[in-house]
């Protein structure tokens, strides 16, 4: 194993330090942290050379010494809501949980929606047989520089049977330059639950959020979990969500990318019991010179499974999109159904769409399908509508507006599918698109 | 209202229309016939202002203003519709919100404001009726998954919602059952008045049963071979293009 260079290593070993002597938790939980980051040191942040790492050039993000954020107020009117949709809210400026900015609702019985670093104090056996343990959580670098490095985050604990209707609304919001904040979410749904989750990231600078949300599913539980990922245009943000499922639950996912610098989330999802049923839905607009890369592994490990993914992009000027998605049936996943879509949409002849879409088959009884497919707006479609009187640049909005809107009509939260319609018709520059109602 | 002088069109290098003239006036309608490849869609596409469509020669005016100056939403503001041969399919966009997007765009062109959400849907249900179409297909997408007969009644329900001043019909009567023909072909005479004026253009003499003509055109080889009253329909129904084809001049000395 190389030496990782020492300009580099120094920073985080020292923020590792500090931290250490700065946390009091549980041994366990110390030990986690150790291994992460004896493997992160190893490894360092990843480079090209490495398959997964080929199309993401980090060299902006390993430039920057990476600090811990100090407090800074925050300008509430920016923190976004549900409009007046009752939620469970939980705020965290800068890494730390704001309670002032928080509203949790009553909770019936044993359930309990906290800030992680709280709950580590108050409820350490409900976190430490669940942290860490998703597979696939090992060896990817900022998977380990999150588990090493959170200093809070979410913990979301359903027992047996609950159904908690109220969306539960996670908002982290960030202001600074060269800071990093690695927010960890443990979501743990045991048999039979049923839960709404809209997580946003977002803030002012070019601080990095390095989110990482293990998402637990328990058998027959329903989850929604929605990922607004509106980071400032100079920041990055290098997610990664780790999802279980267990026999016949169902988890829709929604990943919305709209902001910062350069942006990947690596969503691993692990169809671990019969009758699993997925649906990933992927929206990601990109610009200027944004790039926002989405890499997906899809694993069916039982039979009988179903998923579903469809991954869009809309990308103007000179910005780039991957989509990279692997669905991998194992052997004894027999009678599984997985579909792929990705399709990319180009606003402009220096924009670049990377898509790799993958299958690994090992049973022999499936149905699986993918397609990928990238181009600009369709001529014949837009010379339609101006020749009805409508002017190019309403006609072109209102094409690139239909591709996308797909995506946000998946998305039941009325009020967060609401807000995104309002937000891509500002984008786009289009009144707002009112339902025509008789 | 529309005067078509010395019109030469190129396509990807190649002469299409080699020199049209045609005038219509105010209350007329005219319909231009001829086999495949005369040149009958890059007419209605020249006037509606596709591109990749090249004026080598002439001018087209439309009440006076010079047409091929402007691009292709002024067009429709200044009154012009295209009424598809293929119209297209437009997924994610309802037909309802095209159509009123459309009827907007027109307005503001004219310095009126944005109409009135019970007007419009007062005009989109009267309009409606006049093509037999159903409620639910406003709330579809444009075109999409419309059957041949529906695209086509949707192209004559735009034209009954935006009201040109004038219409080219881009063989609108093409695979259409009888029963569809007549609700098309009522339509068209619905809107016929005399501020209004038609450019029908058909391969088949069957859509003028229903819409009846002023004046016949004979497209041939990019240019007008023949013109007369509605009687040269019938009589291309009954002797065929291949008239023109055999030999240009033939059909010019059967006629006198």
């Amino acid at each position: 194993m190389t030496a990782v260079a020492p300009l580099f290593s120094d920073p985080y070993r020292q923020r590792f330090a500090e931290l250490m002597a700065r946390r009091r938790e549980p041994d366990a939980i110390a030990k986690l942290r150790r291994a992460a980051f004896d493997r992160f040191e190893k490894q360092g942040l990843p480079t090209r050379q490495q398959e997964a790492w080929r199309l993401t050039d980090l060299s902006a993000l390993q430039a920057i010494g990476w600090q811990r954020p100090g407090d800074v107020p925050v300008d509430t009117g920016t923190l976004p809501t549900l409009d007046k949709t009752p939620t469970h809210r939980l705020v965290f400026v800068n890494g730390r949980f704001a309670p002032g900015l928080s509203r949790l609702r009553d909770l019936r019985g044993k359930t309990l929606i906290a800030s992680l670093g709280q709950a580590l104090l108050t409820h350490p056996e409900l976190i430490e047989p669940h942290l860490d343990r998703l597979p696939g959580l090992k060896n990817q670098p900022f998977a380990d520089l999150n588990t090493a490095f959170w200093e809070d985050g979410v913990l979301i604990y359903l027992p047996h049977g609950t159904v908690v209707e109220t969306p539960i609304h996670l908002i982290f919001h960030t202001t600074g330059d060269s800071v990093a904040v690695h927010p960890r979410l443990l979501l743990v749904m045991e048999a039979q639950t049923q839960a709404t989750v809209v997580v946003e990231y977002g803030g002012q600078g070019r601080y990095l959020h390095g989110p990482l949300a293990e998402l637990a599913v328990g058998e027959g539980a329903v989850l929604d979990y929605h990922q607004l990922q509106e980071e400032a245009p100079g920041a990055f943000h290098l997610g990664g969500i780790r999802l279980r499922q267990k026999r016949a639950s169902q988890a829709n996912l929604h990943l919305i990318a709209l902001g910062g610098q350069l942006a990947r989330v690596d969503l691993d999802a692990l169809l671990d019991g019969e009758g699993a049923r997925c649906q990933i839905n992927g929206l990601t607009l990109a610009r200027n010179q944004q790039f926002s890369d989405v890499h997906v592994r899809v694993e069916h490990a039982q039979p009988h499974g179903t998923s579903e993914q469809v991954f869009k992009s809309v990308l103007d000027d000179k910005a780039r999109t991957v989509f990279d998605g692997m669905i991998h049936v194992r052997q004894h996943a027999q009678k599984t159904d997985a579909r792929q879509t990705n399709r990319n949409l180009l606003l402009s002849r220096q924009a670049q769409a990377q898509a790799n879409p993958r299958l690994e088959i090992l049973a022999d009884d499936v149905k699986c399908g993918h397609g990928s497919s990238t181009g600009f707006l369709d001529p014949d479609a837009e010379f339609y509508l101006r020749a009805r009187g409508i002017p190019v640049a309403q006609a072109r909005a209102l094409l690139v507006h239909a591709f996308a809107n797909d995506s946000l009509n998946r998305i039941h939260l009325t009020p967060l599918r609401e807000r995104l319609a309002r937000l891509l018709a500002g984008r786009l520059a289009l009144d707002f698109l009112e339902e025509e109602k008789p | 209202m529309l005067e078509i002088r010395n019109l030469h069109v190129t396509v990807e290098g190649r002469e299409i229309l080699k020199g049209i003239d045609l005038a219509i006036h105010p209350g007329e309608t005219h319909a231009i016939m001829g086999p495949n490849g005369s040149g009958k869609s890059t007419l209605a596409n020249v006037i509606a202002g596709r591109e990749g469509y090249i004026v080598t020669q002439g001018e087209i005016l439309f009440e006076g203003k010079n047409l091929l100056d402007m691009d292709p939403e002024t067009r429709a503001c200044e009154g012009l519709f295209l009424a598809f041969q293929y119209p297209v399919e437009i997924p994610g966009v309802a037909n309802l919100y095209f159509l009123k997007a459309a009827v907007n765009a027109v307005r503001k062109y004219r310095g009126e404001s944005s109409v009135d959400a019970m007007d419009f849907w007062e005009l989109v249900n009267e309009r409606m009726a006049l093509v037999k179409m159903d409620e639910s297909m406003l709330k579809r997408s444009v075109n999409e998954g419309f059957s041949g007969g529906e695209k086509k009644r949707n192209e004559i329900f735009q034209m009954a919602v935006l009201q040109p001043r004038f219409a080219v019909l881009d063989e609108t009567d093409s695979g259409l059952d009888i029963d569809a023909l007549k609700v098309v072909a009522d339509g068209v005479n619905a809107l016929r008045s005399p501020e209004r004026g038609f450019l029908v253009i058909t391969h088949y003499q069957r859509l003028l049963d229903y819409i009846v003509p002023d004046q016949v055109h004979v497209l041939f080889n990019g240019k007008i071979a023949r013109s007369g009253g509605k009687e040269l329909a019938l009589e291309l129904e009954e002797q065929g293009y291949a008239l023109y084809n055999e030999e240009p001049g033939r059909a010019r000395r059967a006629a006198a």
